[in-house]
């Protein structure tokens, strides 16, 4: 019997189920696909704007932040960069204000954590920077990553293509493939030999985040010194390498810590009793071998949003939850869903499961569905994440908070 | 200003300009074509992909239906490359009216539509997901054509004849000379230069903005514009273009092109030629009459939406909107017979299947003012086949595993198999090109991903190339057009793939960012 099971393999799901684990419980993780890490920059995002920590207090219901509080925000944070330092990752960042970090595209991002290979290249830090492609690379291109940047920050920004040693891929590289390669301390010697001729003069180098997937800190620390700068990654279209750094490192915590993974099985929700009595008493797990019934004291709902189908959207105007088929707000007319312009809030981003100050899903009348039943993430209604930059602060807190209930 | 002079201006560049011009060059007239926009962007870019065989209109639109019975074959034969030979079903389901299918088929006979009834068996068996239910089932000769590839055809054609063709080139106004018009001042959108086009004659093939370019002349020309919406389904339903056996309605057709299949159409009423919207019920109402003929589709992925406006001609005062039932065939008016204003015929109507014809009667009108008799030569002069335009995916395939160099070339969209010489390639031959003109030609990002990947590396291609490009390399303004066309089927699958492009595009490239200075 489990003490907790946790739906979902993003950085809702991996997080609750470490720090349920390191509570003691014994936690099964139950995931259908991958998780949303890999579509990530890796960056930990709270609230844009000038002080995330402002923000953060400033929020009001029924947003995620009203309901846990900043102390939970800022203690969620803390257990998971400490895991990641501890684990060879390092991020960094403050509470009081956002970082301001180039992209791929010419623009910038603005969290408030980021790892070291990437926090470096804050444009808050003036003084000369180069950006590098990498020949036949498709997933990042320097002038696209410096032409509009350079507009904005009213400083020219240089560019160069860098070649790839080796003969020519037989099919286009993906930044997976370049990372793993980075991983041969051959490959990357010769890689360094070939780049120090064009790199004459440079002080500072922003490279396609692509140096290294598990040995990234070793990776980087031997291309700067052979290089004798210093290297800045910029996250690459995905899969998106320091993303998948992260999930790399706490799905190996969750292992360590005792999680039991099961990948690749859909799962759905089972109640038990009626009435005052009901409880989640676990899923169902659709397993390539068969349906497999796994029982809970408690069970936390980390399966995201329409994008990662915790949420579906149907024709019918009708919004469904994927486990326990939970009441969801959102709009009733499909056409009300999304905004004309792409660039705009889109009100469906917004749509979810509400939940109470223990992150139990409420029914219509606003009171718990199941005594026992949580939710955390992108799955929760009321945070436009992208346009508030509170994606990862969001999931981060909400985790920690339904696992600080779940197992008291 | 620059001026220059020809015999003939034609506006307006898509099916029935383009088969003006093409007419005109061969009869060796003198010929400039002008665009406002890219070539199909308006009607004959936004339709179903239907060759007809005529068998639509042999009840409501006889002429129409031996028009197109004869132009269908003619075209075959001038632009096989375009054409994919699906072959054509009308078939019945039960609801529909049961002596139609008898009167449908005399009234083939009677208009030279080639028809021939099928058994449902052997229907079945060449079209698995058909509804099994269906009653009654007829062959038709109706095939599947990319009308981008014709235009591209014939606008290459028309060069190779000498006659010029002008995008990106839009009539300020129409030069006039003792109430007759002499020709066009026409600016280039790019440049914002302005020529004056000196022409015997002008001919209006603006479609949509038909009546905009005639009021230029202070002639008002009363058209109708049905607007009609499309739905394409991501995969390759059926192999075979399927009519509903009944009289003409919403949703009643089923056409398979390349990987997609698309479903058509709805007729509204709209009083502007730019008014593109979509309405939900719109949508229901396409799968749920596709329903009917192939049970289970609303639960395959739809990949795209959009609309196209139909211009009709409408001579008297409104009797109603349906447009769906005024004549679908064309109009020529030489404006110095109709409203006393010499140098100028207006075209309006018609479909893509009969713009040949549509053309050589314009010809008919306007060769005389020129001078002109030689015969028309444009149903047995096959058009230039245009060397590097793979459209289809098993060339692009072929492509990629059998590379002239050593190593395969870069592919850009996975999804339609565009590599990064075919792009190099044609934005070195389109003048000022943005991403945009790029999908039509190459069908960049027309696929399942809808430019989510393919966007951002066109777009870093398009500003290593170009001289003066937007600093984003246009892949904002490239976003915004996708997201149009996926926003009316906002739900399942397609809004899973517009939030994971939105998440990308906000969220890893920042594209949100605010504008001022940091």
């Amino acid at each position: 019997m489990n003490d907790l099971l946790v739906v979902g393999e993003g950085l809702t799901g991996l997080f609750a189920a470490w720090l349920a684990a390191k509570r003691g419980a014994h936690t099964t993780l139950i995931a259908y696909g991958r998780g949303g890490l890999e579509l990530s920059s890796g960056c930990l995002h709270l609230a844009s704007g000038a002080s995330p920590h402002a923000e953060i207090a400033s929020a009001r219901l029924p947003h995620p932040y009203a309901l846990v509080g900043t102390d939970t925000v800022f203690r969620a944070l803390e257990a998971l960069t400490q895991l990641l330092e501890a684990s060879g990752l390092p991020y960094s960042g403050r509470l009081d204000a956002n970082l301001l970090l180039p992209t791929a595209a010419g623009a910038t991002i603005a969290p408030a954590f980021a790892p070291h290979s990437l926090a470096r290249s804050d444009l808050a830090n003036h003084g000369p920077m180069t950006m590098a492609g990498l020949t036949g690379f498709r997933d990042f291109d320097a002038a696209l990553a410096s032409r509009r940047l350079a507009t904005r920050l009213q400083r020219s920004i240089a560019t160069v293509d860098l070649p790839l040693p080796g003969p020519a891929p037989r099919r286009d590289l993906y930044a997976t493939d370049l990372a793993r390669r980075f991983e041969d301390p051959d490959w990357c010697r010769e890689t360094c030999r070939a780049w120090k001729p064009l790199l004459i003069g440079v002080r500072k180098l922003g490279l396609p985040a692509v140096l290294g997937l598990r040995h990234h800190a070793r990776v980087l620390q031997a291309i700067e010194e052979a290089l004798e700068l210093t290297a800045f990654e910029i996250p690459t279209l995905p899969p998106c390498v320091p993303g998948l750094r992260l999930e790399m490192v706490l799905r190996e915590a969750c292992l360590d810590a005792g999680v039991d993974l099961i990948e690749g099985a859909k799962a759905i929700g089972r109640v038990d009793g009626t009435g005052l009595f009901a409880r989640a008493s676990g899923v169902v797990a659709m397993t390539a071998g068969g349906p497999q019934l796994h029982n809970a004291g408690a069970v936390l709902l980390a399966t995201g949003d329409v994008l990662h189908g915790g949420l579906v959207a149907q024709q019918n105007g009708l919004i469904r939850e994927s486990v326990f088929d939970l009441p969801v707000v959102h709009n009733a007319d499909r056409a009300t869903w999304t905004s004309p312009r792409a660039a705009d809030p889109q009100p469906y981003a917004s749509f979810g499961v509400r939940v109470d100050a223990s992150m139990r899903p409420l029914d219509e009348g606003g009171q718990p569905l199941l005594p026992n039943l949580y939710a955390a993430g992108g799955l929760l209604a009321g945070a436009r994440r992208t346009e508030e930059g509170s994606r990862q602060g969001v999931a981060l807190s909400t985790a920690l908070r339904a696992v600080e209930a779940a197992i008291p | 200003m620059p001026a220059l002079s020809t015999q003939l201006l034609v506006i307006g560049g898509g099916a029935t300009g383009l088969g003006v011009a093409w007419d005109a060059c061969l009869r060796g007239i003198k010929v400039v074509l002008v665009e406002q926009s890219d070539l199909g962007q308006g009607t004959s870019g936004r339709y179903h992909g239907l060759l007809h065989s005529g068998g639509r209109y042999v009840l409501s639109d006889p002429q129409s239906a031996t028009d197109c019975a004869r132009e269908n074959e003619i075209l075959r034969r001038l632009a096989p490359t375009t054409i994919e030979d699906t072959g054509g079903l009308f078939v019945a389901a039960p609801a529909d009216p049961a002596d139609f299918p008898d009167r449908w088929v005399a009234a083939c006979q009677q208009t030279g539509v080639a028809a021939e009834e099928v058994t449902l068996a052997a229907v079945l068996r060449r079209e698995p997901l058909l509804n099994p239910g269906l009653v009654r089932a007829f062959q038709v000769r109706d095939a599947s054509l990319d009308s981008f590839d014709l235009l591209h055809l014939l606008c290459t054609s028309i060069r190779a004849q000498g006659g010029q063709v002008w995008l990106r080139h839009k009539v300020n106004r129409l030069l006039m000379q003792d109430g007759a018009v002499v020709g066009a001042e026409v600016v280039n959108l790019s440049s914002g230069e302005s020529t004056h086009v000196g022409a015997l004659l002008v001919v209006n093939a603006a479609g949509p903005w038909a009546r905009t370019v005639a009021s230029l002349a202070g002639v008002d020309l009363p058209i109708a514009l049905g607007r009609g919406a499309m739905v394409a389904m991501a995969s390759r339903l059926v192999n075979t273009v399927v009519n509903r056996c009944k009289p003409p309605s919403d949703g009643d057709i089923l056409v398979p092109v390349g990987t997609v299949s698309i479903l058509g159409t709805t007729d509204e009423h709209v009083d502007s030629p730019d008014d593109l919207t979509i309405a939900a019920w719109e949508i229901d109402l396409l799968l749920a009459e596709a329903e009917v003929l192939l049970p289970g589709i609303a639960s395959h992925r739809a990949l795209r939406a959009w609309s196209g406006i139909r211009p009709l001609y409408r001579p008297a005062p409104a009797a109603g909107t349906e447009t769906r039932e005024l004549p679908r065939a064309h109009t020529i008016l030489d404006h110095g017979v109709t409203h006393g204003v010499p140098g100028l015929v207006s075209v309006i109507g018609g479909k893509l299947t009969t713009f040949r014809l549509m053309a050589e009667q314009v010809l008919q009108v306007v060769a005389p003012h020129l001078g002109v008799s030689a015969p028309c030569r444009t149903a047995d002069t096959a058009l230039e086949p245009v060397g590097h335009r793979y459209h289809r995916l098993p060339h692009r395939l072929d492509q990629l595993e059998h590379p002239l160099g050593f190593a395969a070339p870069q592919v850009i969209c996975e999804c339609e198999l565009v590599t990064r010489p075919d792009l190099e390639a044609a934005l070195g031959a389109i003048e000022s090109p943005d991403l945009d003109d790029l999908r039509r030609d190459l069908r960049l990002g027309m696929g399942p991903c809808q430019a989510a990947f393919c966007g951002y590396r066109a777009a870093g291609i398009t500003l290593r190339t170009l001289d003066a490009p937007p600093p984003d390399g246009g892949l904002a303004a490239f976003l915004q057009e996708r997201w149009r066309g996926l926003r009316p089927l906002a739900w399942g699958h397609t809004l899973r793939q517009m939030e994971f492009s939105r998440r990308v595009a906000a969220e890893l490239l920042g594209l949100t960012d605010p504008p001022e200075a940091p």
